[in-house]
Formats: C-alpha cells, sequence, structure tokens
C-alpha cells in the first residue's frame, strides 16, 4: 500500500516547485515546459539530494518511487497519445521534395555522427552486457528527435505558425519524431528479445501486424468520432471513455507485443481523425490534467534519476560537452545544409535547424526507457538529460539572433493557414505554455 | 525524369544515402570494441560477519546473511550500496576485472560505530567473467589500520529478470 501521506506530500511539492519554477522561465522568455524539466532535475540527488540530503530522504524514500513512477507513466501514456493526435505527417507532402529531403537529413545526420561519438563513448560509459548495435542506435535515435511540442510552441509565440519556416519545421519534426520511435522500438526489441525465449521475428511480426490492423482497421473505424463530434459539435462522456480506453488498450498491446506501452498511445493518437476542430476539441478534454498534474510528476521522476554528481571530473565534462557539441552539430547543421542546398535562404535555413534541434520532453520520454532497459547507463543518462536540456534552452535565443522579427517581417512569405498543421500547433499552446 | 525530380534523387542519395552506408560501417567496425566487464546489478554478499563487525568501523556494513551489494555502473565507474540502507555508500573504478572502492559511512553512523579519525572501508574484489552467474572474491580492509586484518568476501550476482511491463 502506498503511503498516502507523503504521495501527496510528494506531489504538492511537485507542483508547487514546477510552477514556480516554470514561471520564472516563461519570464525569461523560455516556454514553461523548459523550467519544469529544470524544476524536476532540482528536486533529484543533484541539488535537493545533495544540499539537504535529509529533507530528499524523507520526501522521496527510495520505496515510494513506484507509486510516483506509476502515475507519471501513466501521464507519459496520455501525453504520447496527444503528441500522436498532433502529428500528421502528410503535411510533409504539402511542401513537395525540399521539405523530405530536409526531413530526413535531419535524421539521418545526427543519427550517423551520434553513432560515430558511440564508438567514443561505447568503452568508456557502457559495458559488456550492452551490444554495441544496440548502445549506438539508441544514441541515434535519442539525438536524432525533435521536441515536437515544444516547437509548436516556440513557433506560436514568435507568429511562425503559418510562416514556410514553421509549416517545414512541424512537417520534418513529424517525421522526425515516427522515425525515431519506429528505430526506437525496433531497439527495445532486440533488447528485450535477447532476454526472452520468444524469438526477434515473432515479435517483429506481431508488432507489425498489430501496426497493420491499426492503420488500415481501427483507423477507418475511428472515423466515426470525427462524424459525431461534426453532427453534434461534441462527444459524449461515454465515447470520450472509450476514447481512453483504446489508448490504453492499445498501449497494453505493445507493452504485451515486447515494445513499450508509449508506442502503443503514439499510435492510437497518430491514426486519429486529423481535422483540425476535433483535434482540438479531444485536446482540450484530455491535456488539463495531464500536462498539468501528471507531466510535472514524470520531470520530478527523471529529475529524481539524474544524478550530475556522477559527471564527474574533466574527462566525464568532456564527454557531456561532445554529447551536446555532436547532437548540436547533426541535427542543427544537418537540417540547416539541407534546407540551403533545398533553396531556402540561409537565415531560414538556419532558423530550421535551430527549431529541429529542439529536444525537450520528448528526448526525457526517450532517455527513460534507455535507462529502463539498461542500454544507457546512469552518469550517460545523466549527460543526455543535460543535453535535452541545453539543446531545448538554447532555441528561444538562438532563434531570436538568427531570425531577428526584422528579417521574418520582411523575409520568408507567409503560406495559407490552412498549410499550417494547426492541430498540432493549437495543442502547443497548452501542452508547453 | 525532369531536371528539378534528377537534382532531387541526386541531393537524396548523398546526404541520405551515403550516410546509411557510413551508418552501416560504423556499426560493423563497433563490433570489434570492448567495453568494461559488467557488474551492474545486486550481489548477494557472503562473509564472516563477526570478523567483520570486529573491525574498526565493521559494524557500518551491518551484514547479515541476506545482505546484498547493490551496483550502479556507467562505464568504469561505479556506486555501491549495501542492502537499501543508506548507511554506507561507496563510489570506485574498474579495471579489467579488477574493482576498488571506498566506503565512507554516512555520519551518524559512522560516530555511533567508531568510524572517527578518517577511516575508510576498501573494497578490493576481483570479478569471474566466465562464472555464471557472475562472481566477485575479494577483501574489505580498514584503512589507516595496520593491524586490522582484511576480511575475505564473496558476492554473486543475483539473475536480473527481465523486466516485461516494469516501465
Amino acid at each position: 500500500m502506498p503511503d498516502l501521506f507523503k504521495l501527496v506530500l510528494q506531489i504538492s511539492v511537485i507542483l508547487a516547485l514546477c510552477r514556480i519554477v516554470g514561471t520564472i522561465f516563461r519570464k525569461i522568455g523560455q516556454p514553461r515546459v523548459v523550467g519544469e524539466m529544470f524544476a524536476g532535475i532540482l528536486l533529484g540527488p543533484s541539488l535537493l539530494g545533495w544540499v539537504a540530503p535529509g529533507v530528499s530522504a524523507y520526501l522521496f524514500p527510495a520505496s515510494s518511487l513506484g507509486f510516483l513512477n506509476a502515475l507519471s507513466q501513466i501521464g507519459v501514456v496520455v501525453f504520447m497519445f496527444l503528441v500522436g493526435l498532433g502529428i500528421n505527417p502528410q503535411e510533409l507532402k504539402k511542401h513537395g521534395h525540399a521539405a523530405v529531403l530536409t526531413s530526413h537529413v535531419s535524421i539521418t545526420a545526427p543519427f550517423v555522427l551520434a553513432a560515430f561519438l558511440a564508438l567514443y563513448l561505447y568503452p568508456k560509459l557502457s559495458d559488456d552486457s550492452v551490444a554495441f548495435t544496440s548502445f549506438a542506435l539508441f544514441m541515434g535515435a535519442a539525438m536524432s528527435i525533435t521536441a515536437f511540442p515544444v516547437l509548436a510552441r516556440i513557433l506560436a509565440e514568435r507568429d511562425l505558425l503559418g510562416s514556410r519556416l514553421g509549416t517545414v519545421a512541424i512537417a520534418c519534426a513529424a517525421v522526425d519524431d515516427v522515425t525515431g520511435w519506429c528505430i526506437l522500438a525496433y531497439i527495445v526489441v532486440l533488447i528485450r528479445t535477447a532476454h526472452s525465449s520468444t524469438s526477434i521475428w515473432v515479435t517483429i511480426g506481431g508488432i507489425v501486424a498489430f501496426a497493420l490492423i491499426m492503420i488500415y482497421g481501427v483507423r477507418h473505424l475511428l472515423r466515426h468520432y470525427e462524424t459525431v463530434y461534426r453532427e453534434r459539435g461534441h462527444l459524449s462522456e461515454n465515447l470520450l471513455a472509450l476514447m481512453l480506453l483504446l489508448v490504453l488498450v492499445s498501449a497494453l498491446c505493445t507493452e504485451w507485443l515486447g515494445i513499450h506501452l508509449l508506442f502503443g498511445s503514439f499510435l492510437m493518437g497518430a491514426i486519429m481523425p486529423k481535422e483540425q476542430r476535433f483535434v482540438r476539441y479531444v485536446l482540450d478534454r484530455f491535456e488539463t490534467i495531464t500536462v498539468t498534474l501528471l507531466l510535472p510528476l514524470f520531470f520530478a521522476f527523471t529529475g529524481l534519476r539524474t544524478d550530475i554528481g556522477l559527471v564527474k571530473g574533466q574527462e566525464m565534462w568532456m564527454y557531456c560537452g561532445l554529447i551536446i557539441l555532436v547532437a548540436t552539430v547533426g541535427k542543427l547543421g544537418g537540417s540547416m545544409a539541407a534546407s540551403w542546398l533545398s533553396g531556402m535562404p540561409v537565415r531560414e535555413a538556419a532558423g530550421l535547424g535551430t527549431l529541429m534541434n529542439t529536444r525537450g520532453l520528448m528526448e526525457l520520454v526517450i532517455l527513460n526507457i534507455g535507462l529502463d532497459i539498461k542500454v544507457i547507463s546512469p552518469a550517460l543518462f545523466s549527460m543526455m538529460v543535460l543535453m535535452a536540456l541545453f539543446t531545448t534552452f538554447m532555441t528561444t535565443p538562438v532563434l531570436a539572433v538568427v531570425c531577428p522579427d526584422r528579417f521574418l517581417r520582411e523575409g520568408p512569405a507567409k503560406v495559407p493557414a490552412q498549410d499550417a498543421a494547426i492541430g498540432t500547433l493549437a495543442s502547443a499552446d497548452k501542452i508547453s505554455a | 525524369m525532369s531536371r528539378t525530380s534528377r537534382n532531387f534523387i541526386i541531393a537524396y542519395a548523398v546526404l541520405v544515402g551515403l550516410p546509411i552506408v557510413g551508418l552501416v560501417g560504423i556499426l560493423k567496425s563497433g563490433r570489434t570494441l570492448a567495453a568494461p566487464i559488467s557488474v551492474d546489478g545486486v550481489w548477494k554478499l557472503q562473509t564472516d560477519p563477526v570478523r567483520l563487525a570486529a573491525l574498526p568501523c565493521g559494524k557500518t556494513l551491518a551484514i547479515s546473511p541476506e545482505a546484498a551489494l547493490a551496483i550502479s555502473q556507467s562505464g568504469r565507474n561505479f556506486t555501491l550500496s549495501l542492502s537499501d540502507e543508506p548507511k554506507s555508500a561507496a563510489s570506485g573504478v574498474l579495471d579489467g576485472t579488477s574493482l576498488k572502492a571506498s566506503l565512507v559511512p554516512s555520519a551518524p553512523w559512522s560516530e555511533e560505530a567508531g568510524c572517527g579519525s578518517g577511516h575508510e572501508i576498501s573494497l578490493v574484489a576481483t570479478v569471474d567473467p566466465k562464472a555464471n552467474p557472475r562472481s566477485l572474491e575479494g577483501t574489505l580492509s580498514v584503512d589507516h589500520c595496520p593491524p586490522c586484518a582484511p576480511v575475505e568476501f564473496r558476492a554473486v550476482r543475483l539473475a536480473t529478470p527481465v523486466k516485461k511491463g516494469s516501465h
């Protein structure tokens, strides 16, 4: 049985700190989510456990973390559904060859550079229980991800939603995330089947069959949701409960198939109807509790696992610096180079690269999976969390320098609002506000 | 085929295709790399509790027949704790199959167990990589205490269950 007093106390402390730090970050022009990620780290061994170990041991005893984790995972399951709901890879088609090229280079460049860095880091930060292939692929997937909701929020704040820069960035981020999650699913299968008697091909076959059923079967059934919404202007509580149930069942299926709960919830969101008002309506129903209550618990749980004290000595900080450098050069540089070669003006291309370098919450979700399946060590986890914070934090100020408002007003023309991934962008208001 | 399409295919092959070929090469060459031996996990500790308790600071280890040693590894570095009590925590380094760590008991315990005067407990052990499950053999000794004889211990790594659904 959980100690309810302790659990409620933990939630209260986490909520209070997340709101305070989130508000401070908003005042310095950062999305609130960056502040909340930072607040999570403050509550962990990196600060509270270091400055006041007694308070930390009282507030977050090891025996109580299971309940906090369970609650936070429920939040992430719903959050991944909302992220999938907002993603519409069809947007990429509207931007032609240039966007396809930019999107794919923005995955391959950081992926290959991360794998190259893995050659150096594997003997130093891993151990022989992890195969190099899994380690390198995980590093690649973790570095090529883009925080879709944070990116959308930054675009909204800069009034770039309808611009070419904004729409290309959103379309590329959608493709990056879907690709990143597919690669991560493969890594999870690779590692889990190594410990299981089930053949990897049986597992992969099951996952492919499940994905096909969802995409070609369940997706068509889900269109009834949109039809009912169009006719009535709202969905009944029963229909919303059924939607949540479908998310949970899909999550359970992917967990049972040997990947992870989150893939199922993400897939369920991705196959939902994409009509703008319907998406907005569903987001409004689910995101308030998820974003204000459950996600801060995830940030705190991540912070409790992040021990910056493990990054000690010049050597370890050099590895951390290398990770940040490679992640930034690969994502920012790769996206910028590809979009510039595709004909985008250099400043706009730099802006796109900067936006694509935002990793935020999505990175934390992936890193937690990596730590759970032990493909990364605690020290590497802490370094990657620092990289996620750094690359997300740098986006707003760097974007202001490379794409000042003056340039955007005089420069790239706005594209019709219809072309923007509006459903997604609207959702970002709350998700990362 | 239009000129634009041809340019796109060339650009795609160079910017996406070539890096993928490079990735395959990296994954192949990486297979020859050797990472430090894995010591991560929970180890069941076997030692003589009477001899250990006789050491200055030895009581801080409070080793019972069910004692477990938890090791959290990051490459060559690791942190180590005994059972789930915060009585002693240590950090150490792995060199090949040799482990070295210093256990510094936490303050209240340290005084209670006569651990003043800068006493630390050193753990030196060797991993047997061929044993299945993996095992450790070594000694626990008290620093700056020439008359204190080291106490031998043995530890066997407990099988880590596949965590289906545990995250």
